[in-house]
């Protein structure tokens, strides 16, 4: 069973069915999360005020993805691709031309979602599987031009990347690249929040649940899955523009085909076509990964593993983990997450 | 001339390899309808496992290849047992995605037990070189087209005459008549796999013979893919037919267009093919167009 309010609370306007924070609970719920968030690089050292980083841009980026496969249905296993163009794009329009980081941001964007809407063409006549193929084959020609443009991207060897600044503020520490990082993402799920429940959102989740049907009642499907590839892929160049600024030092190592699974599995364990999903997913994957990382080494010294235990783990524990989701959980964690919110809501009386 | 020749051969021979891997994967998609990303981590652990055999244990070649059939059953069964059975009738992308966390385990698995990046296997082909023509050919390049044609042969005949390939026959044209008829379509399912992970594992063995094995081997199941989608996805025949000219595309275009454009053409040449097949013939040159305009 599914409660979305507490007990007693009705809605009675159209403002109060929409609101995304219905109740004070809510309400305060909200603002100690964002006090929680801000105070963060108080009591977080900088090894994981960084771990945060990092999830917090692979957040933005398995939005962009959640937009397109879990809303539109379009699956795209060449995500990595997409945020790589965002990457050099800014890379080499802050690098090379000197230009300010915030235009360098909004056109990593617009580059991955042009390139996007180029490699998404072929989902007018083709889709699931075909589709996936045609991503993984974007993945590659992405990242072949990439490795082989040397003028531009410096080919194998990577580019430097200037540190983001905005005005005359320049994030170079962990903590203020934190900040940085929170408000995008923010500004990005707040963004999924709103798309779904558009005219757009509707017709992205009518595309995925029967594309016959969305056309013959009127949706466009040329437009809108065009308009999904742009904004999923639109999400990953910001994902990759701010990547590159981080890490400050980019090349081809760091966009694999690898990486673009692992964008899908996120927002698989996660739930995809939930605004949620991809949060929960991107955590989880980030957090098994640190851990494989930190026990890894430990574990292979303690039973003396073969040296292939640390580099073999990794993948392993992960592919059974999207395996068993599938089997076990396709829903994913926000379903779960429904589920213990619902369970709170009519305690203790759950009949 | 000569080079040309050597570009034909090599191209040919290679593309022939790239045939008998995408085989594997139009048996499983006729027969389940589950598109099986994996290929190319199954070549790459069937590869291992036979360096295993033959170099880390020590098996003689004729103990060591069945073994390797034998494991490649295995993993088959075991892939469609514990992956792909509790998935039946999911939508396609957990049909993927499935097949992604597959490969992903399998990659894992294969750094777990062989650290190594590279190795060779053992030379089992004469090593003397031939000469066709005017061109100068490595003997792998010709057994492997060998083998692939007796294969191919070998797999014919089974569809044709054998009980269970008429099965697997019946079950990729209508599921649901073959089960109402009393055969049981998981074992069909699981058939395919099995079948699907030998040509894999053969595939991989003659690609390593050739190229010794890397982890470039995965690649070898991303083209594969580039053969199916050419081919079209549901036809054997086509399989046959575009694996040869994706091989002779690579070894011409890799041969001819480096000096034109950036070196290194020849790896996207089969994705840029994919692409190219999207947008003028999605089906592929023998699929079956299914007359649903999206």
């Amino acid at each position: 069973m599914n409660v979305d309010l507490p007990a007693g609370t009705r809605n009675y306007t159209y403002a109060q069915d929409m609101a995304i924070f219905r109740t004070r609970t809510h309400w305060g719920l909200f603002l100690g999360l964002l006090a929680a968030m801000l105070t963060m690089p108080l009591y977080l050292g900088n090894y994981w005020l960084s771990v945060a980083n990092l999830i917090g841009i692979t957040i933005i980026a398995a939005t962009g993805l959640n937009i397109l496969t879990g809303y539109c249905g379009q699956l795209s296993i060449g995500h990595a691709g997409f945020i790589a163009v965002g990457a050099y794009t800014s890379a080499i329009l802050t690098n090379r031309f000197e230009l300010p980081f915030l235009v360098g941001l909004i056109c990593a964007g617009i580059a991955a979602g042009a390139i996007g809407i180029i490699f998404g063409l072929p989902s007018m006549r083709v889709k699931g599987f075909y589709l996936a193929i045609s991503t993984i084959a974007a993945q590659f020609i992405i990242i072949w031009v990439i490795n082989h443009w040397n003028s531009m991207t410096g080919g194998f060897t990577g580019i430097r990347v200037p540190p983001a600044s905005i005005g005359g503020v320049s994030f170079v520490s962990q903590a203020s690249q934190f900040y940085l990082i929170v408000a995008t993402t923010a500004m990005s799920v707040f963004f999924a929040r709103n798309l779904a429940r558009t005219k757009a959102g509707r017709a992205f989740i009518a595309i995925r649940d029967n594309d016959l049907a969305a056309e013959v009642m009127g949706i466009n499907l040329f437009r809108y899955k065009l308009t999904a590839f742009f904004i999923g892929c639109f999400l990953a160049g910001i994902a990759g523009s701010l990547l590159a600024h981080r890490i400050g030092y980019i090349n081809a190592e760091n966009f694999t085909l690898m990486g673009s699974i692992l964008y899908i599995a996120m927002i698989i364990i996660g739930g995809a076509g939930t605004t949620i999903g991809p949060i929960f997913g991107v955590i989880f994957i980030q957090m098994l990964q640190q851990g494989i990382t930190l026990i890894s080494p430990t574990l292979e010294s303690i039973f003396a593993l073969p040296a292939g235990f640390t580099a073999g783990i990794g993948p392993m524990v992960l592919g059974l983990i999207i395996v068993l989701f599938l089997i076990l959980e396709p829903r994913g964690l926000a379903h779960r997450w429904t589920l213990f919110k619902t369970s709170c809501r009519l305690w203790p009386f759950s009949y | 001339m000569t080079e040309l020749l050597q570009f034909v051969i090599t191209g040919v021979t290679v593309g022939m390899v790239y045939s008998l891997i995408a085989l594997g994967f139009v048996l499983i998609w006729k027969s389940s309808g589950v598109a099986n990303l994996a290929l190319g981590q199954l070549v790459l652990i069937s590869s291992w496992f036979t360096y295993g055999m033959l170099v880390q244990v020590g098996l003689p070649l004729w103990l060591g290849f069945p073994a390797v059939i034998l494991f490649a059953l295995a993993l088959g069964w075991i892939v469609e047992k514990f992956a792909l059975r509790p998935l039946i009738a999911q939508p396609i992308l957990s049909l993927i995605t499935v097949t992604l966390g597959v490969a992903f385990f399998i990659e894992g698995a294969t750094s777990f037990i062989w650290p190594k990046s590279v190795a060779a296997l053992p030379r089992f082909f004469p090593q003397a070189t031939v000469h066709i023509g005017t061109a100068v050919v490595s003997q792998e390049y010709l057994w492997a087209a060998v083998i692939s044609f007796i294969l191919f042969v070998l797999l014919s005949l089974y569809f044709k005459y054998h009980r269970m390939g008429i099965v697997m026959r019946a079950a990729a044209d209508d599921q649901l008549a073959v089960q109402a008829c009393g055969i049981p379509v998981t074992k069909i399912f699981s058939m395919a796999w099995m079948l699907a992970c030998i040509l894999a594992a053969i595939g991989g063995i003659l690609m390593s013979s050739i190229g010794g094995i890397t982890f470039g081997l995965t690649e070898t199941g991303l083209k594969a893919f580039s053969v199916v989608i050419l081919g079209g996805l549901d036809s054997f025949l086509g399989a046959i037919v575009a694996g040869p000219i994706i091989g002779l595309a690579e070894s011409l275009g890799g041969g001819y267009l480096t000096p034109l454009t950036w070196p290194g053409v020849r790896e996207i040449i089969p994705y840029i093919t994919i692409i190219i097949v999207m947008f003028l013939k999605p089906y592929g040159l023998f699929g079956e167009a299914r007359i649903e305009r999206i």
